[in-house]
């Protein structure tokens, strides 16, 4: 596709929006944390973090829940506004949602709300309760969710067969091996040991255990499909003129983005092996003004292996058809090539909903911020390419984001 | 809420073993999913051709557990995506080749409609497809 399009915002100018601070609390099972006690947490942490008190936000972005209506209505309602003592003050607080890419997307609504002054500060917010949730539950109630119900929810479909079909036609159309398949899942199991937060911290993981692993939905076996979790995180962007009156020195900017929704439900998908990836790739690659290999690490959306291998491919990290071997090489590891979903993902830190695409995000933040434990701090971070994807793999969303230096 | 006629209609060639295709009387086109207008020019001039009921089975997955509520019992069940010659695609139940056994599908495999049962139509309304002979 011909085509030019670029953002409206220069580099360093007074407008343009910027990331300044993250928060996130531990990913796992803990059905005793509320759901608004964690978002509270979350918020206070992202706040700190920009150096910034809830009285200097205007604008709160809600990332929606999937455990319950009543959460969700509270999002949507402005509870945190008043949970915060913004109330009063508060411009608007609202909910953006597509999915597993809300993060994208919501990153595209501040960034232009701050560009064009409808927003000065604003906090963006996520909070799940997955890992508490009734599993049963959770299964129907995704049956129904990115699925015509009237034409496939009789065939018995439900997320796990999704990810099942995306994964047998990559490995069809790549022939890449169980093996190669499954070392995906580790790459990031090794990245998952090296964060406190991640929900199978300190828990090491082989090919030969996943392969050994319950067969749930062929070619998938129980290790290779995401662990529901609850987690929240947190991040404020502020524009660039705002960041240098408030004495900061350093911010992420975005250089550019793209995206592709290619279906609605997988079955009209025109490849599964390659999905919304290449061209979301070349719009964001158009705008940025840098390329794959410029980037210092990645964090695309895993909620399934073969998610992650068609979007290296796709973004151009790998070679067609090679995805997976890129991951059984060991480029992705702790101190490979190009460092993979450096908080351990959906697969190893945790499925947290419409989260997992935001703990990914705010990893790559954190970690552009060089704010990230030093254990799994990548080493003069500069540069972030974040990838998500929501429903049934409906889109391929793209941000690709740079540290910045703010001058006076 | 009464069953749109898209989709009783197509349950109704189901029921009697046959594949239905929405085609566009105005720019001849198939829909797949049906839809309440054409998505190729608009028109709401919509009909149905009945499918060859041969493709190509795009990828497929056998799900052995976790089925939705209402499901269980039929576990384990094959689920696939058809790219059906008439060049429209959907999803469908994949016949096992021995009882509870998939394993002589691959992915790009010749596949056939398979009519089923009023029954069998009514319990589970969505197409079933098994392999070409040969
Ligand atoms: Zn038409």
């Amino acid at each position: 596709m011909a085509e030019n399009w670029q953002l409206h915002v220069s580099p360093g100018a007074d407008n343009d929006p910027v990331f300044v601070g993250v928060g996130e609390i531990p990913t796992g099972k803990f059905p005793d944390r509320s759901f608004i006690e964690a978002l509270t947490k979350v918020a206070l942490l992202a706040l700190k973090d920009a150096g910034m008190v809830p009285r200097d936000i205007d604008t709160i972005m809600l990332i929606p829940c999937l455990h319950g209506a009543a959460d969700q209505a509270d999002l949507v309602f402005s509870r945190m506004v008043e949970e915060l003592g913004i109330h009063g003050s508060a411009k608007s607080s609202y909910m953006v949602h597509s999915g597993g890419s809300t993060s994208d997307n919501a990153t595209r609504a501040a960034h232009g709300l701050i560009a064009t002054g409808h927003a000065q500060n604003v906090l963006v917010l996520q909070c799940e309760r997955w890992g508490s949730a009734d599993l049963n539950e959770m299964i129907t109630m995704l049956a129904k969710n990115g699925i015509p119900g009237e034409w496939e929810l009789p065939t018995g479909i439900q997320f796990n067969a999704i990810g099942a079909m995306i994964t047998r036609r990559y490995m069809h159309a790549s022939g890449s091996t169980a093996e190669e398949m499954a070392s995906v899942c580790v790459t990031l199991r090794n990245w998952a040991n090296l964060n406190e937060n991640a929900m199978f911290y300190h828990k090491p993981l082989t090919v030969e255990q996943i392969l050994a692993s319950r067969m749930v939905a062929d070619p998938l076996h129980s290790y290779e499909c995401p662990p529901m979790a609850d987690g929240a995180c947190a991040f404020v962007m502020t524009s660039t003129g705002n960041a240098r009156k408030r004495g900061l020195t350093t911010a992420v900017r975005v250089a550019g983005s793209g995206g592709c929704v290619s279906h609605y439900c997988l079955s009209q998908e025109a490849d599964q092996a390659v999905l919304g990836w290449p061209l979301a790739a070349e719009r964001a690659w158009n705008q940025s003004g840098w390329g794959p290999q410029d980037a210092d690490i990645a964090q695309i959306y895993d909620s399934y292996a073969a998610v992650t291998t068609t979007g290296l491919e796709g973004i151009g990290i790998a070679a067609k058809g090679e995805g997976a071997r890129w991951c059984a090489a060991g480029h992705g590891n702790p101190g490979g090539k190009l460092p993979l979903n450096t908080n351990g993902g959906l697969l190893s830190a945790g499925h947290t909903g419409v989260g997992g695409g935001t703990a990914l995000l705010v990893e790559g933040v954190r970690q552009l911020l060089h704010r990230a434990p030093s254990k799994r701090q990548v080493e003069n971070c500069q540069r972030a390419i974040i990838g998500g994807s929501g429903g049934s793999y409906m889109d391929a969303q793209i941000l690709l984001l740079e540290r910045t230096k703010l001058g006076a | 809420m009464k069953t749109p006629a898209i989709v009783s209609e197509f349950r109704e060639g189901l029921a009697q073993g046959k594949l239905l295709i929405q085609h566009c009387q105005d720019c001849d086109k198939p829909n797949m999913w049906p839809r309440y207008a054409c998505p190729h020019c608009q028109s709401e001039n919509l009909g149905w051709l009945q499918s060859k009921g041969e493709g190509v089975l795009h990828s497929f997955c056998v799900l052995r557990q976790g089925a939705p509520a209402g499901y269980e019992e039929d576990l384990p069940y094959a689920i696939g995506v058809v790219k059906l010659d008439e060049g429209v695609q959907l999803l469908v139940r994949l016949e096992a080749n021995r009882p509870d056994d998939w394993s002589d599908y691959l992915c790009d495999d010749r596949v056939s409609f398979v009519a089923v049962d009023a029954a069998e139509a009514e319990r589970r309304p969505c197409a079933q497809f098994r392999r070409s002979p040969g």
